[in-house]
This record gives C-alpha cells, sequence and structure tokens, in this order.
C-alpha cells in the first residue's frame, strides 16, 4: 500500500493478518478524581487494565491531562457494591435495611449520587464488617437532607490511591501551556492582517 | 468527533410495539423532564440499539479521525505546532477511550467494537476517509472539522443517555484548545506568504465537499428518526446541524479572503438559512461503503495495530482481572 504517511510506508502492511484472538480483554477500573484540595473526590469514568497498578497510570493519562486535579484514585468495579437506584422521591437510603456486624470491622468508603445524570460524590468512612452494613451505617452516618439517587461502598484496602511520592506526576502541568486555548491567541494578528487586507 | 452524519439502522413500525407500554410512558415521560436515562434503568431496546450504533461511530471516529492529522505530527512546521498537534491527537484518542467507555454500559465489549470497526462492520465518520496531502490539509481539519464535530457535540451533550452526556462534557472542554488551535493555524497561513494562501485555498478546495457531508444526507433523503429526536438520542436534523455550522464558519473563512468552492453559497436573509449546491450524496454513499480514496488505509493502519500490539496485551494479560460492564 502507498500511503502519504510515511509512516505507513515504514510498516509491513501484508494485507492478511492472522485473525484476532475474542476476548483478551483487560480488567474494568473505576476512576475518581478530586479537583481541589479539601473538594470531595468524586467519579470520574473507567479505564481498562491488567491490573489496578496499571490502571491508575492509565487513569493519570485519561482523565489528568490538565489541570483539573490534585489527587485521583481507582478500584477494580468489581469490589464496588452498588444500592439500587432510584427516582423522583425515593431515597436510596429507603431501599436500606439493618445489617447485623459479621466479625471483624474493616474501612468503607461511601458515595452518593445526589443528581441524576451526574457523578458520584465521596461522603465519608464507615466501619463495617461487610459492604451491606457499611451502606446500613452510611444511613445512620453520613445520610442528610439531600435527596440520594444511588450508594456506592467501597472497601478502603481495595482503593489505589495516590501516594505522597505519586504527586509529581502532576508537576509538569503548569508548563504544558500548549494544550490550552488561551495559548493561541491569534486575535491581533488576525486584526492586522484584516486591515491589511482593506487596503 | 464526528458526526452528524451517523448512519441509523432503518426504523420499522414495529421496532417498539413488543414494549411494555406502562415502562415506555415512564421512559418517555423522564425524557420529557429532562432527566438522563442510566444504565441500569429499562429501556427500549431500540434505544439502547441505536445509542449503542451512535456511540460507537463516534468513538471509531476520534480513533481513525487522529489518522490524517496524526500524519503531520513529525512534518508539523516548527517544534510548538508538533506539540500541539500531539496534544490535540492523543486528545481525540483520549476522547475515543471515554465515549467506547460510555457504549459499554450499554452492553456492548470494548473488544467487540474494535473488532466491528477492524472489520469494516462499524462505521465511522466519512470524513476520514480523504487524504491530507498538505500542512493545510491538516489545518483544515483541526479548525474546520472539529468546528463542526463541536456543533454536533455540544448538541448532544443535551440528550438523554447520561455516560454519554458525561463523556460529552469532558470532551467539548478539551475541544475549545483544537478550535483555537486550528484557527491559529489558519490565520498564520491567510497572514502569511502568497503560497502559504494558495495551500489553504487548495485544501478548501479539497475539503468542501466531504465538510459539506459532514452532517449527513439532507433531510429530504435521510431515514426517518423522529423517535430518535424524540428520545433526545439525536438532537437535531442533519440540515439543521449543517446549518448551524455554515452561519458560524462561513463568515469566518470568507473574512479571511478565501474562496469556497460553491457558487449558490449565501444566506437567505429572509428564512435566515443557508443556501447551497445540494451535496453529492452519491459520492457520500460510495465513501462510506468503502470506496473512499483512504478508507482501505485507515482500516489496514488499526489493523496493523492491533497485530503488532497483541503481544504485549498478551504479555500483560492478568487472569486475575475481568473485564466487566463499566458502572456508569
Ligand atoms: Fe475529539
Ligand atoms: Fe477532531
Ligand atoms: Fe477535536
Amino acid at each position: 500500500m502507498k500511503s502519504l504517511d510515511p509512516r505507513v510506508n515504514r510498516l509491513p502492511l501484508t494485507g492478511n493478518t492472522s485473525p484476532k484472538v475474542l476476548l483478551d480483554q483487560f480488567g474494568t477500573f473505576e476512576v475518581f478524581v478530586q479537583a481541589k484540595a479539601g473538594k470531595p473526590f468524586q467519579h470520574e469514568g473507567v479505564v481498562h487494565a491488567p491490573n489496578l497498578e496499571m490502571s491508575y497510570l492509565l487513569a493519570k493519562e485519561t482523565f489528568t491531562r490538565r489541570f483539573t486535579c490534585v489527587s485521583i484514585y481507582v478500584v477494580d468495579t468489581r469490589n464496588v457494591h452498588v444500592s439500587v437506584l432510584t427516582e423522583d422521591e425515593d431515597n436510596a437510603y429507603n431501599h436500606v435495611t439493618e445489617v447485623a456486624s459479621s466479625g471483624n470491622k474493616v474501612s468503607f468508603e461511601i458515595f452518593h449520587l445526589f443528581k441524576r445524570g451526574k457523578q458520584h460524590q465521596h461522603a465519608g468512612t464507615v466501619e463495617a464488617s461487610n459492604p451491606n452494613e457499611a451502606l446500613w451505617l452510611a444511613s445512620k452516618q453520613l445520610k442528610t437532607e439531600k435527596q440520594v439517587f444511588n450508594i456506592w461502598a467501597i472497601h478502603t484496602d481495595d482503593i489505589r490511591f495516590t501516594h505522597q511520592d505519586d504527586l509529581d506526576l502532576w508537576h509538569t502541568l503548569p508548563d504544558k501551556k500548549f494544550r490550552d486555548a488561551a495559548a493561541y491567541k491569534g486575535g491581533d494578528k488576525l486584526k492586522s492582517f484584516l486591515e491589511e487586507l482593506k487596503k | 468527533m464526528y458526526g452528524g452524519g451517523n448512519i441509523f439502522d432503518e426504523i420499522k413500525p414495529d421496532d417498539v410495539a413488543g414494549e411494555d407500554s406502562i415502562k415506555l410512558a415512564e421512559f418517555e415521560a423522564r425524557i420529557d423532564r429532562g432527566e438522563k436515562i442510566e444504565p441500569t434503568d429499562w429501556m427500549p431496546k431500540l434505544y439502547r440499539k441505536q445509542l449503542i450504533r451512535m456511540i460507537e461511530q463516534h468513538a471509531h471516529s476520534e480513533i481513525i479521525g487522529a489518522l490524517p492529522e496524526g500524519t503531520w505530527i513529525t512534518r508539523a512546521p516548527g517544534f510548538k505546532r508538533k506539540m500541539a498537534l500531539m496534544a490535540k491527537v492523543q486528545d481525540e484518542v483520549g476522547h475515543g477511550q471515554l465515549l467506547y467507555s460510555a457504549a459499554e454500559t450499554l452492553g456492548k465489549s470494548r473488544e467487540q467494537m474494535i473488532d466491528d470497526l477492524i472489520n469494516g462492520k462499524s462505521k465511522y465518520s466519512n470524513v476520514f476517509n480523504y487524504p491530507t496531502f498538505t500542512w493545510a490539509d491538516c489545518c483544515f481539519i483541526s479548525w474546520l472539522v472539529d468546528a463542526g464535530a463541536i456543533v454536533n457535540q455540544l448538541a448532544n451533550a443535551k440528550g438523554s443517555y447520561g455516560p454519554y452526556c458525561r463523556a460529552l462534557e469532558r470532551i467539548c472542554a478539551e475541544e475549545s484548545f483544537h478550535l483555537k488551535y486550528g484557527h491559529h493555524c489558519v490565520i498564520y497561513l491567510a497572514s502569511g506568504t502568497q503560497k502559504q494562501r494558495d495551500m489553504f485555498q487548495e485544501a478548501i478546495y479539497r475539503w468542501w465537499p466531504p465538510m459539506m457531508h459532514f452532517f449527513g444526507p439532507s433531510d429530504k433523503i435521510s431515514v426517518h428518526t423522529e423517535i430518535l429526536m424524540k428520545w433526545k438520542v439525536k438532537m437535531d436534523t442533519n440540515d439543521n446541524m449543517r446549518n448551524q455550522f455554515l452561519d458560524m464558519y462561513v463568515p469566518k473563512i470568507w473574512e479571511l479572503g478565501f474562496t469556497i468552492p460553491d457558487p449558490k453559497l449565501k444566506k437567505n436573509t429572509a428564512t435566515g438559512r443557508w443556501e447551497y449546491t445540494e451535496p453529492d450524496w452519491d459520492e457520500f454513499k460510495r465513501v462510506i461503503n468503502g470506496g473512499g480514496p483512504c478508507n482501505k488505509e485507515r482500516l489496514e493502519v488499526r489493523r496493523i495495530a492491533e497485530e503488532r500490539g497483541r503481544w504485549v496485551r498478551e504479555a500483560l494479560r492478568a487472569p486475575k482481572t475481568e473485564y466487566i460492564t463499566p458502572l456508569a
């Protein structure tokens, strides 16, 4: 194949690549981003990765190419315990029932969905022996007057947090002005060109 | 992205006939109230099917759209342009990632989508089946094809499906850089040497027909999408989107002293609508069905990338992780 793209011309295009093996997909991981220090973490989306550590790096590339965050964390989607999704006046906590403690307590991070169509926000931490108990305790400790449509509970130890020595990942972001619209001010050049054109 | 020119499946009158009428009424009432539909909500089969199709096409368009611009990174004029174009192309691929994830929430796996792209089963925006001969072609894409994409994406961001809207919000924020960067490049060509001006003028001659195709077939001949508009899957008609684009950008192109190759192009001051020569829809169909100058190369590049990257994915493959549908 003759291409305009020099890179394509360098490729060994055979035209008969061997068939692709199905289902070699990676795992799914949920990504949470903290926009500013002191603000709650918010769910941003997902990445696919072979493990938790790689998912952290891919999340950094996918969600923080610009100066919009101070910290991120990731968790395997299978480790997110999800409540029912409610509508109208129905609070998701109405569907949470009392669960007895079943042994050793560990920490769970609780997330609330305040508005359908928006993203889950971190609400706080509870100490529980299982995810259902975590939801029950959240209904006692973290529920406010604010309507909640959906609740997530994640065992804190399952989360890959940003460590102190990861923080330099974002250090060079302010230098990357070429990623921002503000770096492309063409107004003056355009104005003088248009004046030139009129003459 | 890229795609008012979304190709929807033909909709038959009995497509919603089998649906539970109470659930359907609740679903439609929710959309009418301006609420979003989330992955675990009940939805008609037709809604799911057409949304997957649309979001998937959008995702493929980002990935394939990175190719005609990507080819100019090494040859972009100067260090600054190289950095900017590299950042833009990286964004486009990132948009693909966000959109694939949104489509996955509807139950189609990412791998199945990639397979369908490689096998030629899924479509992507037609405009990327044309070659970028010169740097000016690349600038045309950065400014005007992205401008068209923005018209489309801003409309779609007000649609009914939550995960798609959230992906589009992120995407639209990054598009403002693409648009400004593209316009900046064109201002420099326009105010440069005669040779530079000629280069961009020639790019306009080459790209105007595909640009007019970009928003898809005229409403007079396109498939009926009333129900998709009612469900806020499709947010406006192809002709309305095209008109909006012309309204915003034709004056900017003319302002720079360039000629658009359509003698009929003018705004009807009485109706507020733009008039133009009817684009060649046979050419559009020919290209979308594989007959364009670059269709073969675009898919071949994806196929090669998939094949060459296979050993990496195999080496990284970890039995402990498992692909599952994203949550939101
Ligand atoms: Fe994009
Ligand atoms: Fe683009
Ligand atoms: Fe773009």
